[in-house]
């Protein structure tokens, strides 16, 4: 007799309050830039056209990610811009593109820089070209904003990402003893930004073994500092730490200063790099140019893509370099090169979720979740009033081989993962559906090097590292961690070597 | 008979729906929150009424009787329900007890009345015209009430009067029903004094409602409420009592009409009267049109423009009388140009040369508004400050929130400034702080307009004195990556007992 009176209540009431029972909303979205076919017809050795055309340049440069145009922005500022830049994707960048709506630029993969320390010169170099960094000081519209980061545990959050609530006496100790190892291997300077300028034979042992069993000889069986060194594994190398070699595990935590401000971040995450990259020498950047075959020819190499041969004199590899074996006529089998698979998602919110009370952060981490959260598009935003925002998603596919994760990321369809990654977000943000209008979904198969045990000190990366010849490596695989310092730093010292070569001719 | 009873009907069952409105809209100002307390607080009074429908079935006999109770009842609690509640809040440590007991104890009272009604009058109906004509009287009651509330009764009567009113209509019909029913109904006499007592009550407490709330004057929203609105920015709330009109944004107080000269004068004429021969003014933040007013005192400036987030703040202070007499109709003047947009970017973007910059926003009271007391901000500012310009910021207070004056000075340091703090006495404030910053040497003025009530040439020096219990401090100063002021700032007022 009631439920009239009740149910007039409950609906006016609801209407004052413009909430409740709403529906949720459509949410559309797809697969997007996904290089999986192009991937699939190089492994498959297809058949392509035969060419047609030549143009000579004397350096062509395959890969136009951070790598690549790293050597692009070399080779230009030293004042030498015969060459070319061949793309495959219709977006240069590679791991730092980028996409845009009317809210806001946002990231499809390296969302920021750390501040590099006093090794990383060419990075340093590079952001002062930028104006990032002015008279010894960063700009501070780069720097990351406060609130930095936070963890959602035991139903509520903390700020930073190293759990720090409900740690019993052994967590605390553990982590403390952890802390006091990892400052004895930072002290030793061997793990550095670029790598190579450390990794002498000092610690070769630790890339023996796994970071899980490191731990384990360590005496760390606290699951909150498993979680979180697990973590950090996932975020940084696509892995498991059972998956990683010790060594890497270690470099994680040792190779930056405690003490460094930032990270570096932008709405576009690593996408505004590329963009700046791209206004200094995107005039000889090709996209959507997928190179088939590379050959060595008497006086260079001829660069085979679409159904033009690109004749040169000195070819930088800055394409993952899994991919040789597939178009380089001649060239070994790799061993050593194992990628991780990722997802990463765009999420459109017309508005904020309820964050249980919480002022929102740039990075957003879950204990116990699979994927690694996301991060806030807006974040770097210099508005007061935001309304709508993007967030991107991480997911790491850890768990499995990477072959397995590559089969997945084919099998499964764009509702299984946006159902994936709804569910993983509404654990704490529990109308988050009334609020996405979109996700967009990147799966990348062959996402990152990964660190495998053995892989850091391998015979096989150091013989690719070798500058000896006209055609030279540079993708940050080279150094067995995917980070943007490696990747430009591999990048700018291939264009270098180019240069002396080149000037050696002449 | 028939159509009266089921006017009752139609009354009590408004009567219901504003007290749970009532208790709603409280808790949503006094506490936050709208959404939570909006739910909790259905939630509860639905629960309740269940009770009373399941109590209703031990009521036997004397039915008409006990209705005529109940509304005696329901009118005095649900009429001095908003009273109760603004005075819990103002005086004891535990509204929300009070608040969701009385919700219960209002719930339960409302969830008997239709069923008894329903009982009473099913001997004179067939089943099924009670339900109809209940049921539908019941609705039509319920939707009137929640038209009237919104429109009509918060902003006419304020929350005090208006669930009053309502306890008066309640108490009404119980005389009424005493009336109806005097067949049936046994001691009608007393019943009926009873009534009278229960609305003279009522129509006391209507006439001096004002009184009412003074008692709880030192609570912030213990006033009249003649205006909240939640635009889609902020939550404003103007407040009067007698001749004190108060804004608050986001639950804090931004002016009382009463002293607010003396903070509009103290931002704007140490600065601006120093300033030769100032033509073009920049006011960020200020969409109350009050730094404006002061501003448009000096006859040589020529354009003043004002940049505030929110279009329904500066068209409220461009229309509504009593906020275009507090500010002399300053945001109407030919020589404003008002753009509502978010100051940062705008700041960035923006080309133009000012020789003034008036710096006034909200406290940093989140990480959003604390972007805008950073370096990289006043950096963006100083660079629209013309050669001789000055810039002068509202700094929060150096007295309860030491550090993050002193905090906010450091910042405008190291944003490459020449600073020069100051503070003047605010009754509604305390103790307040603004610091001046430039490229140049600051003097302070020999000359003022004319017909400042606070500020005078001679005080002026004084004005830049601290007293040691303000005195500097060092501290860092407020960067995007780190926004100090903010965790400071919390701590700062959180060691202040207000
Ligand atoms: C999800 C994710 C998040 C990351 N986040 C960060 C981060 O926050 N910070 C950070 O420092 N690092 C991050 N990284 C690491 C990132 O990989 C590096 O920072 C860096 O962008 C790698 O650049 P690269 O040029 O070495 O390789 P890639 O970015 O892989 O570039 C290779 C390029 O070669 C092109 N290519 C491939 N095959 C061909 C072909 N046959 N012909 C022509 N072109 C070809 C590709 O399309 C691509 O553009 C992240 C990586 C991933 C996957």
């Amino acid at each position: 007799m009631k439920v009239g009176r009740r149910k007039f209540l409950r609906a006016g009431s609801a209407a004052l309050v413009g909430l409740a029972l709403k529906t949720d909303r459509p949410i559309t979205g797809s697969f997007v830039n996904d290089s999986l076919q192009m991937g699939h017809l190089l492994r498959d050795r297809a058949a392509f056209p035969p060419a047609r055309r030549i143009e000579k340049f004397p350096v062509v440069i395959v890969g136009g990610g951070i790598a690549g145009l790293s050597a692009a922005w070399r080779l230009h500022k030293r004042g030498f811009t015969d060459f070319v830049v061949l793309e495959m994707n219709p977006q240069a960048g590679g791991n730092a593109r980028w996409g845009e709506n009317e809210i806001t630029a946002y990231p499809w993969a390296a969302h920021y820089v750390p501040v590099p320390g006093p090794k990383a010169a060419y990075v340093r170099e590079l952001f002062e070209d930028l104006g990032v960094l002015k008279n010894g000081q960063w700009e501070e519209r780069n720097l990351c904003f406060a609130p930095q980061e936070r963890l959602f545990l035991y139903g509520r959050w903390q700020d930073g990402l190293e759990p720090a609530i409900g740690l019993t006496q052994k967590d605390r100790d553990q982590f403390q003893h952890l802390e006091e190892l990892f400052a004895k291997f930072r002290a030793s300077g061997e793990f550095t930004i670029p790598l190579e300028l450390g990794r002498s034979s000092q610690y070769e042992d630790l890339d023996r073994l796994s970071f899980a069993d490191w731990l384990q000889q360590q005496g760390c069986d606290s699951r909150l500092v498993n979680w979180y060194m697990n973590y950090a594994c996932r975020d940084d190398y696509g892995a498991l730490a059972k998956d990683t070699s010790a060594w890497a595990g270690v470099h994680y935590f040792c190779s930056r200063e405690t003490e460094e401000k930032g990270p570096l971040t932008w709405p576009e995450g690593n996408g505004w790099i590329t963009r700046r990259l791209l206004e200094r020498v995107g005039e000889n950047v090709r996209i959507s140019q997928m190179v088939h075959r590379i050959a060595e020819t008497k006086r260079g190499a001829s660069v085979f893509a679409g159904d033009t041969e690109f004749q040169s004199e000195f070819v930088i590899f800055a394409a993952p370099t899994f991919l040789a074996p597939y178009l380089v006529e001649g060239f070994p089998r790799l061993r050593d090169f194992t990628y991780s698979s990722w997802l990463t998602a765009n999420l459109t919110l017309e508005r904020l979720p309820d964050s249980r009370g919480a002022e929102p952060t740039w990075d957003t981490v879950f204990l116990d979740s699979p994927t690694l959260g996301y991060v806030d598009a807006t974040h770097q935003s210099l508005r007061t009033h935001i309304e709508r925002t993007v967030w991107t998603f991480y997911w790491a596919l850890a768990d499995g081989t990477p072959a397995q994760n590559r089969q997945l990321l084919l099998d499964k369809d764009w509702n299984y993962w946006k159902e994936a990654i709804l569910h993983d977000l509404e654990r704490v943000h529990s109308d988050v559906r009334q609020c996405v209008s979109r996700i967009d979904v990147m799966r990348m198969g062959h996402a990152m090097i990964r660190p495998a045990v053995g892989s850091v000190f391998s015979a096989e990366r150091r013989r690719l590292t070798s500058r000896h010849t006209r055609l030279l490596f540079a993708n940050s695989d080279l150094s067995s961690i995917s980070i943007f310092e490696e990747a430009q730093y591999h990048g700018v010292l291939a264009a270098q070597t180019v240069l002396d070569n080149l000037h050696g001719h002449r | 008979m028939g159509i009266l009873l089921f006017i009752s009907v139609l009354l009590v069952a408004a009567c219901g729906l504003i007290y749970e409105l009532v208790a709603g809209t409280l808790a949503s100002y006094l506490v936050g929150d709208s959404v939570f307390q909006f739910s909790t607080i259905i939630g509860t009074y639905l629960f309740a009424m269940g009770i009373g429908s399941a109590l209703s079935r031990y009521l036997n006999r004397g039915l008409v009787y006990r209705f005529v109770w109940i509304e005696l009842l329901l009118g005095v609690i649900g009429g001095f329900s908003s009273a109760l509640l603004m005075m819990a809040f103002a005086f004891t440590q535990g509204f929300e007890l009070i608040l969701y007991a009385l919700v219960m104890v209002m719930g339960v009272l409302v969830g008997l009345e239709i069923p008894l009604l329903m009982r009473i009058v099913r001997d004179r109906y067939e089943f099924r015209d009670v339900i109809a004509h209940v049921l539908t009287f019941d609705y039509l009651g319920a939707l009137g009430a929640s038209l009237l509330f919104p429109i009509l009764l918060v902003p006419r009567l304020g929350l005090v009067r208006s669930a009053m009113l309502f306890g008066l209509v309640n108490a009404g019909v119980a005389l009424w029903t005493t009336y109806l029913f005097r067949a049936e109904l046994s001691g009608t006499r007393t019943l009926r004094v009873a009534c009278l007592v229960v609305l003279c009550a009522l129509g006391v407490g209507m006439a001096d409602a004002r009184r009412i709330t003074a008692t709880a004057e030192d609570n912030i929203y213990a006033d009249d409420i003649i205006l909240a609105r939640d635009t889609r920015y902020q939550h404003v709330v103007l407040t009067r009592f007698k001749d004190d009109l108060r804004l608050f944004l986001n639950s804090h107080l931004q002016f009382s009409s009463r002293d607010e000269y003396r903070y509009h004068e103290a931002l704007i004429h140490p600065g601006l009267a120093a300033v030769p021969a100032p033509r073009r003014v920049l006011v960020l933040g200020g969409g109350d049109g009050l730094a404006v007013r002061e501003i448009l005192k000096y006859p040589q400036i020529e354009s003043i423009t004002l940049v505030d987030l929110d279009p329904e703040m500066t068209k409220l202070f461009s229309t509504h009388p009593m906020l275009t007499k507090l500010n002399d109709q300053a945001l109407l003047s030919p020589r404003v140009h008002t753009t509502n947009a978010d100051a940062f970017p705008w700041v960035d973007s923006s080309t133009e040369s000012f020789d003034f910059i008036v710096i006034d926003f909200p406290d940093p009271t989140n990480y959003s508004l604390g972007k805008l007391y950073t370096t990289a901000f006043y950096r963006a500012a100083a660079r629209h400050l013309s050669a001789q310009g000055l810039m002068v910021v509202q700094s929060t207070s150096p007295m309860f929130a030491r550090d993050s004056f002193w905090c906010i000075a450091e910042t405008l340091k190291q944003a490459g400034l020449e600073t020069h703090p100051y503070h003047v006495y605010v009754p509604s404030f305390g103790e307040w702080g603004f610091v001046l910053a430039s490229t140049r040497e600051y003097t302070p003025p020999v000359s003022l307009p004319s017909g400042l009530r606070f500020i005078n040439v001679e005080g002026l020096s004084a004005l830049f004195q601290f007293p040691p219990d303000m005195a500097p401090l060092a501290m860092p100063p407020n960067q995007l990556n780190s926004q100090v002021l903010v965790r400071m700032y919390e701590n700062d007022w959180k060691d202040v007992s207000h």
